[in-house]
């Protein structure tokens, strides 16, 4: 079998599991979940006005139905309007995701730069003094809370120093600039420690195969050995780890938009909840689930074609 | 004899661990001649692999350390030699295979391409054409049959027997002066051990050069070696050719190994009951008795093994190139 088929093959399984996942979300937003009209209009309401809301939000038709237009949103992105602020969800969706992505994208790819790069010269110096100094460095950046990190950083670089902005967002680049720098910043600080230390593994992992052993052998140099030898097996766990970390920067990050008054998707999802606005909420449950089932399978045929231990069958 | 490429002059190599020093190698004395086989037998943990990956410059430091001795390779004390001209030397003129065929190849790269990164390191006058022929040369060479299919195979799609010919064709690519074998075939099976060990013999006519065998098998040492050297927590208890390890030895230790050997033709009147054994175990590097490191389970202990006259030393016995360590030798 080529990679192709492999492809196509992965992509047919996903619909099955596209099914569930929205049969999963149905049954937690429209049948386990309490009248919302009850909670929308508080107790003093009449049976009236909830019936008339229940019409409005579409809560009164067949269950059957209900679920399909779950289902169907999945395909077709059309998520109807907030029960809030009446707007298109998909358009909130969109608007919010792009200030999340102005930060979370560079955040990510810088954090996963360096901590790569640490990591492999980490792994030439392992045991060595540089190695302790980072494994140090990695322990106090993860034991930092990030509330820690975010409040010192506004107030000395954005209040004391007056480098960037303490807070809020403009459209369109280059105005977000001095607003997504220090979130860019803190997003690197809080995730370098855990992506150093994952990738220090895998290479140590790696250095002590047999195959490095023989490689010596050879009489290569340690550079060859690492850049070409090992990194190309840690290459393996290493993309999976990057690719399954991608949804998570549609999400946005939610503390930190909070904090810098970002409206991205994470404030979408908080006031979604502050306002029971359970259009908002299920429909962004749906796109994350697609954006899981996706890179995971985006992650699997890497993974394949990285490995050339991996049967397709 | 025949000339003489490779000398060990008394050897030792230290490694750090959490309970102290352990002197892993102590004093090891060793000689590599031309188209010659040396075998280095001795239990597990016995300093064979360390001696070994000393002579490669390869001992991991830390925690490894070469405390003392010199390894002269034609003319030259290797341990002098700086890194970067060792790796000169290393993989061409000087090559190691290794006990875990499984593992030694890198997964992800084809087993041709491992082989020609050996020759485009060393032989840097061979163009890219050049390369790919002398990769299904040494293919067809180690008896892999159609080497061009092979070639652009990953070291899973092969058997264990397989790689092991591989590794030989990437140690062998360069016509190196001095093969280390380092139990190259105790993870193969009985019948693809003897093909391999077969090919060992061939291709050393052909390429002439000097073999240092390590195994803990007697039986292999006596259809490969020359000359033998028996270790023992690190030390040299016994050398000789194998002719007179085999007929005349004298330390009880290679004795008792000779002995356990599994033999079929020397049972016909007598029925073994069982295999003899050495008993005891091997005594920890950490604390080794003072006089002799077999005392302890050797039958002819006397006073004079437990050290009152300090250690026993490697001499010379009898006439010839025979040398024991050993106070009470077997007469
Ligand atoms: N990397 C290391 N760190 C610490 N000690 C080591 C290391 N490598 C070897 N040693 C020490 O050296 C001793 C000899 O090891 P060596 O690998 O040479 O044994 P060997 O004779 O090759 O045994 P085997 O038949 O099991 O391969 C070991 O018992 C161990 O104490
Ligand atoms: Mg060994």
């Amino acid at each position: 079998m080529n990679i192709y088929t492999y492809i196509l093959r992965r992509l047919l399984y996903i619909f099955p599991v596209i099914i569930g996942v929205s049969f999963l979300i149905f049954i937690l937003f429209n049948v386990v979940c309490p009248d919302p009209t009850l909670i929308m209009l508080g107790k003093h309401a009449t049976p009236e006005q909830m019936a008339m809301l229940r019409t409005e939000l579409g809560l009164d038709r067949p269950l059957w139905v209900q679920y399909f237009d779950i289902l169907k949103s999945a395909f077709t992105f059309d998520f109807g309007r907030s029960w809030n602020t009446k707007q298109e969800i998909f358009q909130m969706i969109k608007n919010g995701a792009i200030p999340s992505l102005t930060f979370t994208v560079p955040g990510f790819i810088f954090s996963t730069i360096t901590s790569l790069s640490i990591a492999v010269v980490v792994a030439f110096y392992r045991g060595k003094f540089l190695d302790k100094f980072f494994v140090v460095i990695c322990v106090s950046m993860m034991s930092i809370s990030s509330l820690a990190y975010i409040l010192f950083f506004q107030w000395f670089f954005a209040y004391k120093l007056g480098m960037f902005e303490i807070s809020g967002y403009e459209d369109g680049f280059p105005y977000f600039i001095p607003y997504v720098i220090l979130p860019i910043i803190i997003w690197i600080i809080l995730s370098l420690g855990y992506d150093l230390r994952f990738y220090r593994t895998v290479m140590l992992d790696e250095i002590y195969q047999d195959y490095v052993r023989t490689a010596r052998a050879k009489g290569l140099s340690e550079r060859v050995i690492l850049f070409k030898h090992v990194l190309k097996n840690a290459m393996i766990p290493v993309i999976t780890y990057v690719v399954i970390q991608i949804p998570y920067l549609i999400l946005g990050a939610l503390l930190i938009e909070n904090f810098f008054g970002i409206p991205g998707l994470g404030s979408l999802v908080v006031d979604a909840i502050n306002s029971n606005d359970f259009g908002v909420l299920k429909a962004m449950s749906i796109l994350t689930s697609l954006a899981f089932i996706f890179f995971n399978l985006l992650s699997d045929v890497l993974y394949t074609m990285v490995d050339p231990r991996v049967r397709l069958k | 004899m025949s000339d003489k490429i490779l000398e060990v002059k008394d050897l030792k190599v230290e490694f750090k661990t959490d309970n102290g020093i352990v002197t892993a190698v102590n004093g090891v004395n060793i000689e590599v001649y031309k188209g010659k086989t040396l075998g280095i037998v001795g239990e597990s943990g016995s300093g064979k692999s360390v001696t070994a990956l000393s002579i490669m410059g390869l001992i991991p430091s830390p925690p490894g350390n070469v405390a003392g001795g010199e390894i002269i390779y034609r003319g030259k004390n290797v341990l002098d030699i700086p890194t970067d001209e060792m790796r000169t030397i290393r993989g061409n003129k000087i090559a190691m295979i290794f006990q875990e065929p499984m593992t030694s190849l890198n997964p992800v790269f084809t087993v041709g391409n491992q082989i020609e990164e050996v020759l485009a390191l060393h032989q840097k006058e061979l163009t890219k054409q050049d390369r790919k022929d002398k990769v299904i040369e040494m293919l067809s060479l180690v008896g892999i049959p159609s080497p061009e299919k092979r070639a652009n195979e990953y070291p899973h799609q092969l058997s264990g027997g397989m790689r092991q010919r591989v590794m030989i064709a990437i140690s062998l690519a360069c016509r190196p002066d001095i093969l280390i074998a380092d139990e190259p075939t105790t993870a193969l099976d009985v019948t693809i051990q003897a093909q391999i060990l077969e090919l060992m013999k061939k291709l050393q006519e052909e390429i002439g050069m000097g073999i240092i065998f390590i195994t803990h098998d007697l039986g292999v040492v006596a259809e490969m070696c020359d000359d033998v050297a028996v270790m023992y927590c690190g030390q040299i208890v016994e050398r000789a050719d194998v002719k007179t390890l085999f007929n005349r030895s004298r330390h009880p230790y290679t004795k008792g190994l000779i002995e356990s050997i599994p033999s079929f033709d020397s049972t016909l009147g007598e029925t073994r009951e069982r295999l003899p054994t050495i008993e005891g175990m091997v005594p920890s590097l950490q604390n080794l008795p003072t006089g002799c490191n077999f005392q302890d389970r050797c039958d002819f202990a006397t006073d004079i093994c437990k050290g009152q006259n300090g250690d026993p030393l490697l001499e010379k016995y009898g006439s010839d190139e025979h040398m024991i360590r050993c106070f009470n030798p077997l007469s």
